[in-house]
This record gives C-alpha cells, sequence and structure tokens, in this order.
C-alpha cells in the first residue's frame, strides 16, 4: 500500500466522501492551497495535509484536486467509487 | 485558411488552463493551441524530480491531459509547432510550419527557455539542461551509467538535481557562483542549512567558482574551474535561470522588458492580446511593482485569470505566488516576495541550531509595517499563514513580538474569515 493518507468529508451537500493523499506523490507544489487553502495546507514534510474536509463545495474541492502536477489528491464518493482522478 | 476565436501560444500549465476555463465559459468558441513542444500537458514540475527520474513512480504519471480531454472540450491541439509570426492588425498568425491562423483572441503563454551556458565546450555530449520533457529523458538516460555528475547553479533545478543525481549513486558535485546557497534570495544562515544537509550525504559544493572550460573531445571529460583546478565528471547539468527570447515579439510592437509586460488583467499593449505564466511579466497588485514569475502554482493561475478576461469578464490576477521544495532531509519554502531592499526588515522564526528556521519579511511603510514576503527551512507549515498574513495587507506594527516567536501559531493573527 502507498503512503497514503484518508480524510472522511461529512459535508452534507456532498458526494465526496473522502479525500486521500498520496504523500509519494504529492511534491508539494501547493497549488491544491492555491485553489482551496481552507481545505489544505502543507505539513513541515513538504506534504499536503487536509485540514478542513468540508470547508469547500465539490466544485471546488475537484478543482483542487485537477490542479495537482503530480495527482496526489484522490477523491472518492460517498459509495467509496474512485471520482478523481477517473 | 484556419480561423480560431482563441488561439493559444503554450500548451503548458498556463495555456491548458487557458483552454479549460474557456470552455467553461464559452461552449461555442472555437480554441486551438499551438504549442512547440509535441506533448499534450504534462507535469513540468515532475521533471525535476528525483522520484520520477529514478523510476519510482511510473514514467505514465507526467501526463495531466490526454487526447480524450482535448477532444472531448473541441480543444485543437497543434503540437511541434511554433507561432514565429504575427501581424496584429490582420489578427493573423503565421506557424513554423507555414500554417497560417487568422484569431480573434490571443494568448501568449510560451513559458521560458534555459539560459544557455556561454562557456568553451558547453556543447559537449554529457552537458544537459532541464526544460522540456526530451530534456528530461535524456538525463534519465545519461544517469543510468553516469558516474561523476556537476551540477551548476545553486537554485532549485541545481538542487533537485544534485539529490536526484545522488540518490541516483553518482559522485556529485555543485559548482555556484555565488558565496553560499540561494544567494541572495536566502540569508546566509539558511544557504548554510542546506549546504550542510547536502554535504551531510555526500554532495560536494564548491562556492565563489566558475567553469572555464569544459574537457573532453566529443564527450565531457571533466571542467576547468576559474581557481586553475581540474575536476572530472563524466556529465554536466546546468541549472543557471531562464531566459525570454522576444526579438521577434518587440519587433511586432509588443511591450517587453525581460518577458511580455502587461497590466492587471494579464493585457498586453496590443489588442486583444494577453499573456500568462513564465513569460508574463505583470503588474502584481499586492507587491505593487511589474513582476516575473516562474513557477507552476502562478502560471496556472494565470491561465485561469486570462482566459477569464479573454471571454469578456475584466477580473485583475491578485494572487501570492509560493514555491517549496525538498531533498536531503531539508525542505524549503519560499512565498510572496522575499527580495530585500532598504526598506525591509527581517523578523526572525526559529534558528538554524534547532534545524527549524523562518525569515519574515516586513516591508516599512513608516506609519504601518506589512508582511511581504517569508522564506522557510524545515518550516514549511507556515507558508499559508503567511500567504494570508501577505494577501491581508495587515498593519503588523505591533504584532513584531508574535511573529518572532517560533511557536506562536501565525494562524492566530489572520483576520477572521
Amino acid at each position: 500500500m502507498a503512503n497514503q493518507k484518508e480524510y472522511i468529508r461529512n459535508r452534507a451537500d456532498s458526494k465526496i466522501g473522502k479525500i486521500v493523499v498520496d504523500r509519494d506523490l504529492c511534491i508539494g507544489a501547493a497549488s491544491c492551497i492555491a485553489v482551496s487553502s481552507t481545505t489544505f495546507e502543507l505539513d513541515n514534510e513538504n506534504k499536503a495535509i487536509v485540514i478542513g474536509g468540508d470547508a469547500v463545495d465539490d466544485a471546488t474541492l475537484i478543482m483542487a484536486a485537477e490542479s495537482c502536477p503530480t495527482k496526489a489528491i484522490i477523491l472518492f464518493d460517498k459509495e467509496g467509487k474512485q471520482v478523481f482522478p477517473k | 485558411m484556419e480561423k480560431y476565436k482563441y488561439l493559444i501560444a503554450g500548451g503548458g500549465v498556463a495555456g491548458a488552463t487557458a483552454a479549460e476555463t474557456i470552455r467553461g465559459r464559452d461552449s461555442e468558441g472555437s480554441i486551438a493551441i499551438v504549442n512547440e513542444e509535441p506533448y499534450m500537458l504534462y507535469s513540468r514540475v515532475m521533471l525535476s524530480k528525483p522520484n520520477f527520474f529514478l523510476g519510482q513512480i511510473p514514467f505514465e504519471s507526467i501526463w495531466l491531459k490526454g487526447k480524450e480531454w482535448y477532444e472531448k472540450n473541441r480543444v485543437v491541439f497543434m503540437g511541434a509547432k511554433k507561432l514565429e509570426k504575427l501581424e496584429t492588425g490582420r489578427k493573423l498568425a503565421t506557424l513554423s510550419d507555414g500554417t497560417q491562423i487568422e484569431y480573434d483572441k490571443l494568448l501568449l503563454a510560451t513559458g521560458v527557455c534555459t539560459r544557455e551556458w556561454q562557456v568553451a565546450g558547453a556543447d559537449k555530449k554529457g552537458v544537459f539542461y532541464l526544460r522540456t520533457l526530451e530534456d528530461g529523458k535524456k538525463i534519465i538516460e545519461a544517469v543510468k551509467t553516469g558516474k561523476r555528475a556537476i551540477v551548476i547553479g545553486g537554485g532549485f533545478i541545481g538542487f533537485e538535481m544534485a539529490d536526484m543525481l545522488h540518490l541516483a549513486g553518482l559522485d556529485v558535485t555543485m559548482v555556484i557562483r555565488e558565496n553560499y546557497f540561494w544567494e541572495p534570495l536566502l540569508n546566509e544562515a539558511s544557504g548554510r542549512m542546506i549546504e550542510k544537509a547536502m554535504t551531510e550525504n555526500g554532495v560536494k559544493i564548491l562556492y565563489n567558482l566558475l567553469v572555464n572550460e569544459v574537457l573532453g573531445n566529443e564527450e565531457v571529460k571533466g571542467v576547468l574551474l576559474s581557481n586553475g583546478t581540474r575536476l572530472d565528471c563524466d556529465m554536466i547539468i546546468c541549472g543557471i535561470g531562464a531566459e525570454c527570447h522576444t526579438d521577434w515579439i518587440k519587433s511586432i510592437g509588443l511591450n517587453v522588458n525581460r518577458g511580455i509586460l502587461a497590466n492587471e488583467y494579464l493585457e498586453t499593449n496590443l489588442p486583444d492580446i494577453w499573456t500568462a505564466g513564465d513569460t508574463a511579466e505583470f503588474k502584481d497588485l499586492i507587491l505593487d511593482e511589474t513582476v516575473q514569475i516562474g513557477n507552476w502554482v502562478n502560471a496556472r493561475e494565470q491561465g485561469r485569470i486570462a482566459a477569464i478576461n479573454m471571454t469578456g469578464e475584466r477580473k485583475p490576477f491578485k494572487f501570492v505566488s509560493f514555491y517549496t521544495t525538498q531533498g536531503m532531509g531539508v525542505t524549503i519554502a519560499f512565498v510572496g516576495d522575499v527580495r530585500m531592499g532598504p526598506d525591509r526588515i527581517v523578523i526572525q522564526r526559529g534558528s538554524p541550531e534547532i534545524n527549524s528556521y523562518g525569515r519574515i519579511i516586513i516591508l516599512d511603510k513608516g506609519s504601518r509595517k506589512e508582511v511581504e514576503g517569508a522564506t522557510f527551512i524545515n518550516r514549511t507549515k507556515e507558508m499559508g499563514s503567511v500567504a494570508k498574513l501577505i494577501e491581508s495587507n495587515m498593519d503588523v506594527s505591533n504584532k513584531t513580538k508574535e511573529l518572532g516567536d517560533p511557536n506562536f501559531d501565525l494562524k492566530l493573527l489572520l483576520p477572521a474569515i
């Protein structure tokens, strides 16, 4: 299993139930933070962590995941099906 | 003759993000991207990362947008072609293969070129630069058989390439013109922290030196340094900065300095021509000056804002830029404007002794003080809070104690959202 960290999302208006950051892929480019600094920040190892899993709507969260230059952010729906990257 | 409503020169992250944003706002308008490299959007930042070079993540992970994306979004991709001529009055672009394209709106997002190393013998086999995917592939091959490498330049590319070469098992020596790593963007204490991490990993660093000559016949065998020393090597990677080749652009009346000049809307001085990404030298509303910034996050955001403006809105680009890297057990982060000057004060957080050291750069405006930028060694976590402090333009005159306390949570200074 890759070095992945999971974060549960509980937002009622959201189809996304889980955010996963692949710490091996993450290079600290911080593009996710540029899109949503209320959801992500970098830790002291330069890896993205989720600080507010429910902070933004689905469209913004997907945009943050899409912005990642290494596709290190993986999104799952509430049934556990991967929705990004497709 | 081909005709497109939106013509985008440059298919990197700025150009591709612009195409994506335009399509989201104008479902009918025709879009074409002209790209010098044959490849569709890939992750250029991955090119300098050791885990990519050394095959620890699959090569395929570099691709970010495939053929299906361009088809689905009706974005015509013209690879291995370059914009070579512009007749701005007729809105006519001529490409390197002679194709002529009429456009309504044009985005120049062509990136920058690596600065060429002006040293005798620099054209020998075994001297590498890193800009394109082809460059990356050549280095991947060379590393497989290389034994001794020299890295020229003490910036991001130099740092990341030294890390990669060291992890690949090569003997690595860095030749740096300055007195310490990343001078003058970092202070000496920060530079020495990076040096310590690198030398502990076996990378040798030589300062205050230039290469006078690259030795060898057809292939690199070594270098002759400015102090007369000869160093043997079988490969050299140059990371000595970037530049734009703007002569032909200048000749058509576009205002150019180091990059293509633009206002805060990323508009150039000519009608219906915008610029975005590394090539843009734009009016930064947060810093209140004209700057050129070369990094992924900035390029992506500029592509998005330029596209919004190309589709009829008027939205200024307002963004605090940041960049981070890591390697050999050290993390480095830059946020905002980290240049020093007579009106700037530095507040230190932590120290090299505890191996966690930040510098908050404050602009002293006399009656008030504002955070302008910061550099962090092994304290990346604070980067986000500082970005928000910069964006807020908050007066921090009576907050210097908190800013200088390494245990104080900077988030507590932020205005409530």
